[in-house]
């Protein structure tokens, strides 16, 4: 299985759009030593992870991996720093060989229902694209209940049914649109200047990060693929994407 | 497509009253004031286009209720707009259990939801409290087609061309619009199975006993109430039928 298929550039496409940034590559996180996983194979996994540090923004993490040459994972996730109060950028990505299934998000790191000047700005501006992408076939929720927690009024999230090749390119277009959006975003994000936001921020960015860090295991990757990644490679992965 | 006259259409109040019997071993009281307003105009009226009720009530012997209000507004023998709302007091942290159906020959348009009077995100404990007892729900009736349609389900893009009616509604909010008789029906089992949850969960409810907790949730909660009731795409049609006045307590009770 997984042979013919032909996947999806996921990380081409979205290291293209990363590539307008000026990034330096992080090395380690919190203490440890992360550069293992830039490219890895073991019995079951091929693949690689890397994360940057840019302009306002605390951590890029982007990566692709492949399960038994059958699954194919892609992550994209920018942590802004926390000096901003702007959103994160989450993008999942799961390709099969019938289907790929896909959640990507500008998710708010304030309550965007009361702070409506911060919906306009981060989210009503991406609603074009929430409506464009909502004829894609197979459009749904995000499945997991904590992580559809977390995502903001516009995220698009489907299991698109591959009946036809073209729709691998269809389904990574609100990724790498998305991203072009957020990456908009960073040229006019302005420094937190009020300390009740930036308590707000604050809190709000930890319990994003702490959901995606332990729903890693079990939800974004199924429990098979997480038990494959063998040695300290999760936690690697975890450290670089959240 | 199913078009359905207008006494095949769904009987809302009767229904989750008299056929689902949700209230069942609650005594509801009419709330007679709400807000300052008396209410006793809305519980039956009629205008030249427009008939219909907006019955507020509390529970006998609860503290918790400020307001049950179950509502019809039949306009002109072509739509019924139907509402069920249940809201705590401020001193409890339950979501708004909000229930809009509005049926047309057509089709219903419904949105169901305990919608969050805190942010979601960031209280863990108030997702695992207040949904984790309507995830399964949640699961079986989004699959109603309509809310579901040729393999996309669509809930969360009912109030598409309002972001911030989106921003009110939980990550389980059934919403949609359903085109057959049958699947009507079970829009409204699935609106009363919601309901009784909500009154099991108010059941058990505490009061809010740290202050700072009950300042944010009742700034969520205001500014919900807020925007239903000055921005709701409604709210334009029942002013030029009723005047600035009668909408304005139709709307505080609906929402």
């Amino acid at each position: 299985m997984g042979e013919g298929i032909k996947w999806s550039p996921y990380l081409e496409k979205m290291r293209e759009q990363m590539d307008q940034l000026k990034l330096s590559e992080i090395k380690e996180w919190s203490g440890h030593d992360i550069t293992p996983a830039r490219e890895f194979k073991t019995a079951q996994v091929q693949g690689g992870f890397k994360a940057f540090h840019a302009e306002k923004i605390e951590k890029i993490g982007v990566g692709s991996f492949y399960f038994n040459k059958e699954i194919h994972y892609g992550f994209c996730t920018i942590i802004p720093d926390e000096d901003y109060d702007l959103p994160m950028f989450v993008s999942q990505w799961e390709e099969g060989e019938k289907e790929i299934r896909f959640l990507v998000d500008i998710m708010p790191t304030v309550d965007s229902l009361i702070d409506e000047e911060y919906r306009k700005r981060y989210l009503e501006s991406v609603q074009p694209l929430w409506e464009k992408y909502a004829s894609l076939p197979g459009i749904c929720p995000e499945e997991s209940d904590a992580i559809r927690s977390l995502c903001s009024i516009i995220y698009t999230a489907a299991k698109v049914p591959i009946d036809k090749e073209g729709l691998r390119l269809a389904a990574l277009a609100p990724h790498t649109e998305y991203l072009k959006s957020y990456l908009n975003f960073l040229q006019e994000a302005y420094s937190i200047k009020d300390d009740t936001r930036r308590k707000e921020v604050k809190r709000k960015r930890g319990v994003i990060r702490d959901v995606l860090r332990k729903r890693f295991s079990g939800e974004i990757v199924c429990d098979s693929v997480s038990e494959a990644l063998e040695g300290n490679l999760q936690e690697q992965m975890v450290a670089i994407l959240f | 497509m199913a078009r359905l006259g207008w006494n095949d259409m769904v009987d809302f109040a009767k229904v989750i009253c008299d056929e689902y019997k949700l209230f069942e071993g609650i005594e509801l009281v009419p709330l007679e004031t709400y807000e300052g307003m008396d209410t006793k105009p809305a519980w039956e009226f009629k205008a030249p286009m427009a008939s219909g009720f907006y019955k507020p009530y509390l529970i006998k012997g609860s503290d918790k209720i400020e307001k049950i209000t179950i509502g019809e507004l039949h306009y002109m023998g072509r739509a019924k707009y139907c509402a069920l709302n249940m809201t705590a007091t401020d001193d409890y942290d339950l979501p708004i259990f909000a229930c809009e159906f509005d049926e047309t020959a057509p089709r219903v348009g419904v949105t169901t939801d305990f919608m969050p009077t805190v942010d979601i995100a960031v209280h863990e404990d108030y997702l695992k409290k207040y949904y984790s007892p309507i995830a399964g729900l949640w699961r079986k009736y989004r699959t109603i087609p309509g809310f579901t349609k040729e393999g996309r389900c669509l809930v969360q893009r009912r109030y598409g061309p309002w972001p911030w009616a989106r921003e009110t509604l939980s990550p389980f909010s059934l919403d949609g619009r359903v085109e057959e008789k049958e699947d009507r029906k079970k829009v409204m089992e699935a609106v009363v199975a919601y309901a009784r949850v909500w009154l099991d969960l108010l059941e058990k409810a505490e009061p809010i006993s740290d202050p700072e907790y009950k300042q944010e949730m009742l700034k969520r909660k205001k500014t919900m109430q807020k925007y239903y009731r000055d921005l709701d795409p409604g709210g334009e049609v029942m002013k030029k039928i009723f005047g600035e006045g009668k909408h304005h307590l139709f709307v505080s009770l609906v929402f």
